[in-house]
């Protein structure tokens, strides 16, 4: 991979901090039935919880599950087969929330229909839908080389990464482009470095995991010819 | 005073600097916090440092308790166990001087607010005296309130229902109520009594205080003695694994000064305890923080079997010691000990033994377990991650039609 560029990009890049507020809507789902019959009702907003910002609210040491139903399946209902199922779904195969949703009935509709039983929560473990209000502002941190970018992402926190990656990608309308590897491309010449960030699996690693993965990314240019 | 820079070393500059500029961006406000009760208990605890740290992050922060004789405290912990779901009577005449002791305090108060906080069902009854007081009106509920028992629900939404948003510990407890609800976790502070590192001979000092001592592993429950936190269902699994490995037991409460329920309880617990010299019971003052610490640390296992909780703050001071950690899979220790990562989930007296015995039996486990603890609460359950939810809410409440807020 080329090395890093030692000029200043036209923009410098802020890192935003990014505070989510969890808000339940007091609804909740006992059984596979009731959150299918949820998914057709429940605003966008909570979908997007559920996918994607509630990995802002808890960052576990490990993840197990990608997205929340998975996470409910496997823990509340016991269905490893519905988790496993949930688990291989990303979010970012789609152009827009009601893509998502639609295919989150089709999956959900598709396992209920074979199965003779309806799977139920344990007791206490029920599914409780929330949104989240967040609150973004301009950090401190700022790049205008791509070393200043690499010294700056050591210091970000995992609400930055979140912010950058996930809400990057669906406020730019294009899926595979998040704010970092757009300030790359629109200021320096390395295509390379563009491209294996947008062929990050997010989806699939944790926040932390993500980190790491930018971090090294990066190294790899920091160690290549200057 | 502890100033907000001494967090620094603990959680990050980053961190201190995003509170810094939060609290910018919210500008001057005076924010209001009301409870009950100004110690025993988590939410006095956080609110003795949080008070003075929000003020230095330039809010004008104030706290005030409510006052109430022993038959307004009987009323509101009958309340408190009807909204964890006991089937409690609450009479006509008791209803009565629930709010007679709430008007009497608010014609005592003169405070004037941008945002007031309403520490738990003791004092809400304030909103309905005190409403122009304050443009915004939250109203924070740490109980467990996933079944309440409908009676003492229904008396209470219907004041609940006056305020313009309600903050609880779980999205579990949230209920069917018109205006916005927000979760925040409670938190603790590593630099208090309770949390902060204790040396070898310090904590050596408590324990010959205190009269234990370390010839064999120790297991300790602190908590209130309090019906929820279990402390018979401890002993019986204490008898259980005792029975397989040679162990001691240590269940040290404290008393809150609005729980007059505890000496009945502490009774039921001595006479299960009777006999057995490996049982100790400790009856610590409401300010015991520093022997609570070191009581912890000296521990191998730490145990919290409640079947009720609201988030279980005793969890995460344990966590934040890097102990392995059991818990009563109810309320927000679901949350705080990841099962298998972050420390053990049971179910029953059995269940508890069993971990018990398991980690007792695995000494590399149990270290583990206690790392990963603590950097899950350095990461989430610490005092600047609820200062920052608490700046957050207020920047969220003060404009509630849009969803995000860019600065």
């Amino acid at each position: 991979m080329a090395s890093l560029p030692e000029h200043a990009a036209e923009n410098a890049f802020w890192f935003r901090d990014c505070f989510l507020m969890t808000m339940p809507i007091g609804q909740k789902a006992i059984n596979l039935r009731e959150l299918l019959h949820a998914m057709y009702e429940v605003s966008d907003a909570v979908l997007f919880y559920h996918l994607f910002q509630y990995r802002l609210a808890i960052i576990a040491p490990a993840v197990e599950y990608p997205n929340d139903f998975a996470l409910w399946a496997a823990n509340a209902l016991q269905d490893a087969k519905l988790a496993e199922k949930l688990s291989s779904f990303d979010p970012f195969d789609y152009e827009n929330l009601a893509q998502v949703r639609q295919a989150v009935i089709d999956l959900l509709e598709e396992y209920l229909w074979d199965l003779p039983y309806i799977p139920w929560a344990r007791p206490g473990m029920e599914f409780h839908f929330c949104e989240a209000s967040t609150v973004v502002f301009r950090s401190q941190i700022s790049a205008g080389t791509m070393l200043e970018f690499y010294e700056a992402l050591k210091k970000v926190g995992y609400d930055s990464i979140y912010y950058h990656l996930f809400e990057g990608r669906w406020r730019l309308g294009v899926r595979e482009m998040d704010d970092f590897s757009y300030w790359i491309e629109t200021n320096f010449d390395m295509p390379e470095l563009v491209a294996a960030i947008r062929n990050m699996d997010i989806y699939f690693y944790s926040l932390r995991e993500i980190h790491t993965s930018l971090l090294k990314l990066l190294e790899g240019c920091l160690e290549g010819p200057r | 005073m502890i100033t907000l820079s001494e967090y620094a070393p603990i959680v990050g500059q980053e961190v201190i600097d995003q509170l810094e500029r939060l609290a910018e961006g919210l500008g001057p406000a005076r924010f209001v916090h009301v409870n009950s009760t100004y110690t025993g208990g988590g939410v006095a605890e956080i609110l003795h440092r949080a008070v003075p740290l929000l003020n230095q992050l330039g809010l004008e922060t104030a706290w005030h308790v409510i006052e109430g004789d022993p038959f307004f405290f009987e009323t509101t912990k009958s309340m408190h166990n009807g909204l964890q779901g006991f089937k409690v009577e609450l009479t006509r005449k008791m209803w009565e001087h629930y709010l007679e002791v709430n008007r009497a305090n608010a014609r005592k108060f003169d405070w004037e607010a941008d945002f007031v906080l309403i520490h738990d069902p003791q004092p809400a009854f304030l909103i309905n005296e005190l409403r122009p007081r304050a443009a915004h009106w939250i109203w924070r509920c740490h109980i467990d309130v996933s079944r309440p028992h409908l009676p003492v629900w229904r008396l209470l939404r219907d004041i609940v229902n006056q305020y313009d948003s309600s903050v609880f510990s779980m999205p579990q407890f949230a209920q069917n109520l018109p205006h916005p609800q927000y979760i925040i976790h409670p938190s603790i502070d590593p630099l208090s009594d309770k949390n902060r590192e204790l040396t070898d001979a310090e904590i050596q000092g408590v324990l010959n205080r205190l009269g234990i001592e370390k010839d064999k592993p120790i297991i300790i429950q602190v908590s209130r003695f309090d019906s929820f936190k279990d402390p018979l269902g401890v002993i019986q699994a204490f008898r259980m694994v005792r029975r397989h490995t040679p162990c001691q037991l240590i269940l040290a409460g404290g008393r809150a000064t609005d729980d007059p329920e505890g000496d009945r309880i502490l009774a039921e617990v001595q006479e299960a305890a009777a006999g057995e010299p490996d049982i100790h019971i400790l009856m610590l003052p409401p300010d015991a923080h520093y022997e609570i610490n070191a009581l912890q640390r000296a521990s191998d296992i730490i145990v919290q079997k409640s079947t009720r909780e609201g988030f279980g703050l005793t969890v995460t001071e344990a966590m934040w010691k890097g102990k392995p950690v059991i818990g009563g899979a109810v309320g927000g220790i679901v949350i705080q000990l990841q099962d298998y990562q972050t420390g053990f989930l049971v179910h029953s007296p059995e269940g508890c033994a069993f971990r018990i015995r398991y980690l007792l039996h695995r000494p590399e486990m149990a270290r583990r377990m206690g790392q990963l603890a603590k950097e899950f609460v350095r990461n989430h359950f610490l005092i600047t991650r609820h200062l920052r939810d608490y700046l957050t809410l207020l920047t969220i409440v003060r404009s509630p039609e849009g969803r995000v807020f860019e600065f």
